[in-house]
């Protein structure tokens, strides 16, 4: 008897064995290098709804529900950088004591210097990781040496998760901020998985006190979240990687094999995959955050409606620019301020230069960031004299002005734009070649007839971002009066549809390497 | 409550005629003061009342209350 049951055990096991894949298995929770769990894969999908069941149903009390977040997010970091997420734990427990350092310290000398030394530890694992071998590559083509580069894994999200820490630090210093008594709930700022591997880089003064509360959501969060989410997952998974992968990519790829037609349509095309890419990845970032109950901050608004390039960085990745308008211009303003215009210049120069440097270790992103600066610049020296013309000939205030404006804004991002997609400086100068000497627009009804759906799409991409606001939020209204059945039922419609359209593997987020 | 020296002085520089400031007015709700324009206020008001601030101060005042106190904070001293 008893030997019949063990044999039946065993080949129970055998069959259980067999069924599930072991590896397979364990390769779901374990990392695997260049596969994080993307939202918006079936694996995420997976994972999170395991992870909002436990979040919303079995964790009873507030304690077990701070922890749920902090493993899964450790989970969800892990799967992406692998044992690199003991940098995340580092930044955590590092920042945490930093900040109460600080703010017990009464000694100002002694406060500057612990504050300054942290900054320098924050900005030296970033640098380490994300610019050595950038540097190694000036050090040689100045010629002090020959370097080889170093094998350097970059960890995902490295830009994003340093700011925000650091952005605590700065806070407590700046005494607009008392640092938290938890180190568990610091680390959750840190760790939350909504944000940390693409942003939005969060203040600590509005994320840590959210904590507080007991991660309510109301039907009108609901509402906006699964807004957030089809909206995201249609702009990322439908539009972003399609014109990337079926047309931008190819002609940026090589701009020579294609005429000047298709160059000036990648330029276009690649402003609206970007925007889709990110925006719609911030979407959904926001999405879920909403449905654990936390409000992050808004990233973008409607960054193609900017009027100036200054403007254009008050509406385009928001969290970043802000960051760097509180914490790097305004400081080098302030220490600058006996130079005046210049001082201000100065500052803009260096501030952009950082924007360029911070999405990249390599001289396009270089000059990306000065050619922002020279735009600026330029428009902030010639701004009495632009004010006193449309004074003059009555213009001021005036929407056909505004109209031009942003016209011409658009198109000095999509020239900068260029030497931020092109591989290289002189691939960038080849779609610039094209352009401007083998246009060939009669092949223009031809590329309409073979692309018509990357037409559709580019076009789609542009009618989404021009929606005005009060048509967004009625749509929100609609989704939020929806039963809840018929809410799930709307994210499998667009899933499904997602799954249709995509022809390839799926597209990493274009800001994941920054 | 802000002074109406100091008013006075934001709104020359600004070119306003007048304006209702008030102690938690912030920056972005008075015309034209942007984060360029930013500096030329805090200079004028430096020149003004003939004080200097440090960096830090006036990166820490969140509103014309703040800013208001500080201007006093140097003028007792």
């Amino acid at each position: 008897m008893l030997k019949s049951i063990l044999s039946f055990y065993y080949q129970m096991q055998v069959f259980m064995f067999n069924w599930i894949d072991v590896e397979k298995l364990v390769g779901l929770f374990s990392f695997e290098q260049y596969d994080p769990v993307v939202f918006g894969t079936s694996f995420f999908l997976f994972y999170f709804f395991a992870f909002l069941f436990v979040f919303r149903i079995l964790a009873k009390t507030k304690d077990l529900k701070v922890w749920t977040i902090i493993f899964f997010s450790i989970f969800f970091y892990y799967k992406a950088a692998g044992i690199y997420f003991l940098l995340l734990v580092f930044s955590a427990i590092f920042n945490f004591y930093i900040g109460q350092w600080i703010f017990n310290s009464k000694n100002e000398n002694f406060r500057r210097i612990i504050f300054f030394a942290s900054i320098f530890v924050n900005l030296g694992v970033l640098v380490y990781f994300k610019y050595t071998n950038f540097l190694l590559e000036i050090l040689t083509d100045l010629q002090v040496g020959q370097f080889n580069p170093l094998t350097i894994f970059l960890p995902i999200g490295i830009s994003f998760y340093t700011f925000k820490a650091m952005s605590y630090v700065i806070e407590i210093y700046m005494e607009m901020l008392e640092p938290v008594k938890s180190l568990r709930n610091f680390s959750l700022f840190i760790f939350f998985f909504p944000n940390v591997l693409m942003g939005p880089i969060d203040r600590a003064s509005e994320f840590l006190p959210q904590i507080e509360g007991d991660f309510s959501v109301s039907k009108e969060d609901i509402g906006r979240a699964v807004f957030l989410i089809i909206v995201g997952l249609i702009k990322k998974h439908v539009i972003a990687d399609y014109i990337g992968l079926n047309f931008v990519d190819r002609v940026f790829e090589v701009p020579l094999r294609f005429t000047g037609t298709e160059n000036l349509l990648a330029i276009y095309g690649y402003s609206i995959q970007i925007y889709c890419d990110f925006s719609g990845y911030t979407d959904m970032a926001l999405g879920i955050a909403l449905l654990l109950g936390f409000k992050m901050r808004k990233n973008f608004n409607f960054p193609f409606m900017a009027n100036s390039v200054m403007n254009y960085w008050q509406r385009w990745h928001m969290s970043l620019s802000l960051w760097l308008l509180d914490y790097l211009f305004k400081p080098l303003q302030m220490g600058l301020r006996n130079m005046r215009g210049f001082g201000n210049a100065f500052a803009v120069l260096i501030t952009f230069t950082t924007v360029g440097l911070w999405h990249g270790a390599n001289w396009n992103f270089v000059i990306f960031g000065l050619i922002h600066s020279v735009f600026i610049i330029f428009s902030m020296l010639t701004k009495p004299l632009r004010t006193k013309f449309y004074d003059k000939v009555g213009l001021a205030n005036s929407k056909v002005v505004n109209f031009f404006q942003i016209v011409f804004t658009f198109h000095l991002l999509m020239f900068s734009g260029v030497f931020f997609r092109a591989i290289s400086f002189d691939s960038a100068l080849e779609v610039f070649h094209q352009v401007f000497t083998f246009m060939k627009p009669e092949v223009f009804p031809q590329f309409l007839e073979s692309n018509t759906f990357i037409i559709i799409l580019i076009v789609l991409g542009y009618i989404g971002h021009f929606t005005p606001q009060k048509i967004v939020d009625k749509i929100t209204s609609l989704i939020t009066r929806m039963p809840v059945v018929m809410q799930a039922l709307l994210i499998a419609v667009v899933i499904w549809i997602v799954i249709q359209v995509k022809s390839a593997d799926i597209q990493p987020f274009i800001y994941f390497q920054f | 409550m802000i002074s109406e020296q100091l008013a006075n002085v934001i709104c020359k520089e600004l070119k306003l005629q007048s304006f209702d400031f008030q102690d938690d007015t912030t920056a972005d709700q008075v015309p034209g003061w942007d984060s360029l324009s930013h500096i030329n206020i805090i200079l004028a008001i430096e020149k003004e009342f003939a004080v200097k601030f440090k960096g830090i101060e006036i990166l820490k005042a969140k509103n014309l209350g703040d800013l208001q106190r500080l201007v006093d904070s140097k003028l007792v001293k």
